[in-house]
């Protein structure tokens, strides 16, 4: 075989320090407290037969994309209204700027208050956490527009509409991309630590409409099953990851004109 | 009214002084110039860098307003851009998100003119330059060169009736440089009617491409820009093929010794 060093060390070191640690945990007698690699491969069989795993993370993404879809409606506009009119960001900057130091998840009690278990409370939380990147990003873009092509554009006669449609928003898509890409990372991030502060008071016996993090707390508490945990932290890796080239995929076709 | 004695362009003791908005700092870009264009009239402004060129071009553009003086347009006070003065950037500033269909078809677009007319006038531009089969490619597909083309499609695709071009041909190599100044020639009109061209506003570092393309030269000095002196190029036109006439090295050689001494100093100055 002629594979390359770089693809032939993982496939050798992975495999074996997945044996290694399936013969550690169960040499130490410690199968009931740390999770090993045949337990978690059960239980994802077992989740993903029963369907629990998938309308778990189908749970969570709706409450993700939807608070994502949110912040973004919010977060963009209010992002070019500040880059774009100097006296409104000067104003909106402070305010902005504290709502940002505080953590998402610190809004949960307040959320819960107002908002209810029943998901909605969440959602909150996510759209919370999702709007900061868009609004900070969209004013950056704002400010990177090139002044050349304002002046190019409004010296072929484009009115001042035109120049916001046809100028700035496009030269503002692919930093607001990668306001888009953190917001999701932000939103999937906090998805799982506000189901999780949630599930608790809702969901004691497991029952249906939960998400990852519900799932997640159940899991430790009623039924302790430290392999299902493990197999829910892959999961939330694996989703995190295919949501961010998700979404540069849909960057790349979104600006095909960057290189 | 605008009439065939009025100016294509009076420029009436401007001055520019730009103060930044940070530190307050002053810096005085032009001193009192004056000059007039005749319509059809290709002037060229030469200077050493930093002298003001680009901020003269941009107050004719109407991207900026003089701190003292005025600009006439057709006799009439420059107050913001105008379709009738179609700019040609240093870089081009092609917008990147367009093709070069999408580029050239903006004026026309921005001006309402209709869907059909539009694709016939983008045609007739893109073939005009040189750039038929390209009309599907970003800007940052094309070469210099065609970038350079596709910016000058772009200028004429709104026919305007001035053209001010901030150091067109200053980015692309030598070759294609001495072709886009012939083709640049052929497009305004050097061997055709004089009545039919349009004004030029071109501005160059280069001194020989001055002499060959322009009716007159302004030459400004630097810190603050003001006329040194404005030369009269009379070479006789059509100028396409004679670019080594005795008398353009004359004149070369008296523009070059006007800025010769600044142009020196603009170097160890630069920041
Ligand atoms: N927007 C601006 N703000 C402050 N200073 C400027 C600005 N634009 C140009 N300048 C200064 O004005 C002077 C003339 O610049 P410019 O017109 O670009 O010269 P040129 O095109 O001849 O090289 C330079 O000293 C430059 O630094
Ligand atoms: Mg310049």
């Amino acid at each position: 075989m002629t594979l390359p060093l770089r693809i032939k060390a993982p496939l050798i070191f992975f495999p074996a320090l997945l044996l290694s640690w399936e013969c550690a945990v169960w040499l130490a007698g410690a199968a009931k407290i740390m999770p090993y690699p045949s337990g978690v491969a059960l239980a994802a069989i077992r989740d993903i037969a029963d369907g629990t795993l998938i309308d778990a993370i189908a749970g969570s993404l709706r409450r993700v994309i939807t608070g994502f879809a949110v912040a973004a409606l919010l977060g963009v506009p209010l992002g070019l209204l500040m880059g774009l009119v100097e006296p409104v960001r000067r104003a909106l900057d402070p305010i902005v700027d504290s709502l940002r130091a505080i953590a998402p998840i610190a809004w949960i009690p307040l959320a819960l208050l107002w908002l209810g278990i029943r998901g909605n409370a969440a959602l909150f939380i996510v759209a919370y956490a999702a709007f900061f990147p868009f609004v900070l990003n969209t004013i950056q873009a704002v400010r990177l527009i090139d002044r050349k092509l304002v002046d190019a554009a409004r010296a072929l006669g484009a009115s001042p509409l035109l120049v916001l449609r046809a100028v700035v928003v496009p030269g503002a898509v692919p930093t607001v991309m990668t306001g888009a890409r953190i917001a999701m990372a932000f939103a999937w991030g906090s998805i799982i630590a506000a189901e999780m502060a949630i599930g608790i008071k809702v969901n004691p016996g497991g029952a249906a409409t939960v998400g990852l993090g519900q799932l997640m707390v159940s899991t430790l508490y009623v039924k302790r099953d430290i392999n299902g945990l493990v197999l829910y932290m892959l999961s939330i890796g694996l989703v995190s990851l295919a949501i961010d080239h998700g979404v540069r995929a849909f960057q790349r076709k979104a600006t095909p004109w960057q290189r | 009214m605008a009439t065939l004695t009025t100016p294509k362009i009076e420029a009436r003791s401007v001055s520019k002084i730009y103060v930044s908005a940070r530190t307050g700092d002053k810096v005085e870009a032009l001193r009192g110039v004056s000059f007039s264009m005749k319509p059809g009239e290709f002037v060229s402004i030469v200077g050493p860098s930093g002298c003001g060129k680009s901020t003269l071009l941009s107050l004719i553009a109407g991207f900026a307003t003089p701190s003292a003086g005025e600009v006439l347009f057709d006799g009439k006070p420059i107050d913001g851009p105008d379709p009738a003065r179609g700019v040609m950037f240093q870089d081009y500033a092609l917008f990147p998100w367009r093709t070069v269909r999408g580029n050239v078809e903006f004026g026309p677009m921005a001006r309402g003119v209709d869907k059909t007319r539009r694709a016939a006038i983008v045609a007739r531009n893109i073939e005009m330059v040189g750039l038929a089969g390209f009309e599907d490619r970003y800007p940052h597909e094309l070469s210099g060169g065609m970038r350079q083309r596709c910016a000058l499609a772009r200028l004429l695709a709104n026919e305007p009736d001035m053209w001010l071009m901030d150091e067109p041909l200053a980015a692309v190599d030598l070759q294609t440089r001495v072709i886009l100044q012939d083709e640049l020639l052929r497009l305004w009109g050097d061997a055709g009617d004089p009545a039919q061209r349009r004004a030029v506003l071109f501005v160059t570092h280069g001194i020989d491409e001055a002499v060959y393309l322009s009716d007159r030269v302004i030459v400004l000095g630097r810190r603050p820009g003001q006329v040194k002196e404005i030369v009269d190029i009379d070479l006789p036109r059509p100028r396409i093929g004679a670019r080594t006439a005795p008398r353009a090295a004359a004149l070369i050689d008296h523009i070059w010794n006007l800025i010769r001494a600044e142009a020196a100093q603009a170097i160890v100055e630069e920041p």
